[in-house]
């Protein structure tokens, strides 16, 4: 099955007007970290889904899906 | 472009902690070749070699605490979090993998090679485990790479 995370990261930072330092700076993580997330090269975790929808106003289902 | 407070200015931040992973890590494996050859040069001095393996020791405990990312603490605690964050953790991960792989297939090489060869024990210790750490710090340099841009 092929699966993969997709996500609106960078669109909704980019509504908030924030950089990735700026968010990954309010979750505590690197801005590689942010980075890799947004490309769908890195798959966070539960608690680092939750810091990011929390630091953007968004639930994480609103921030990610699967696709298929 | 945000500024932080930095009162301690003789200890790094995970910053630049983070930027001497990047760059560190392409020249510890000449380092580690370097040093095999203190080791194991033929009629040294007894002094001479303690020293070469003293020097080992260090470069390989300094590798593993650069990938594996032991606790550092002279950092804040959000230094610490960003050091050790998910991206990190993976990579590591994965260059530990690339080790361990290294490691065996390494190990099995010699055990052929001491059926035609005679192995100095010294030596094999060297190759195993050196050989594991290269591997696994050059995957971990090549996944750490470069910091993206904002767009990348």
């Amino acid at each position: 099955m092929n699966e993969r995370l997709g996500n609106r990261l960078k669109e909704r930072r980019t509504e908030l007007g924030l950089t990735q330092g700026e968010l990954a700076e309010m979750c505590l993580v690197s801005r590689k970290t942010i980075n890799t997330v947004e490309n769908g090269v890195f798959i966070p975790s539960t608690l680092l889904s939750l810091k990011l929808a929390e630091a953007l106003g968004v639930s994480v289902e609103q921030l990610f899906w699967i696709e298929r | 472009m945000s500024y932080r407070d930095r009162p301690e200015f003789d200890q790094p931040t995970a910053e630049s902690v983070q930027r001497s992973r990047r760059t560190v890590a392409w020249m510890i494996a000449l380092l580690i070749v370097q040093q095999g050859t203190a080791i194991f040069r033929h009629g040294a001095d007894i002094s001479v070699q303690v020293m070469g393996i003293l020097a080992w020791a260090a470069v390989t405990l300094t590798l593993l605490w650069m990938v594996f990312g032991l606790p550092v603490r002279w950092l804040s605690e959000r230094d610490q979090a960003i050091l050790n964050d998910e991206w990190n953790c993976a990579i590591s991960g994965d260059a530990a993998r690339w080790g361990i792989s290294a490691l065996a297939i390494i190990g099995c090489g010699l055990m052929l090679a001491r059926i035609w060869e005679p192995l100095d024990a010294g030596l094999a210790i060297y190759g195993l485990v050196n050989g594991a750490l290269i591997v696994t710090v050059l995957r971990y340099a090549w996944l750490n790479r470069a910091e993206p841009g904002e767009d990348e």
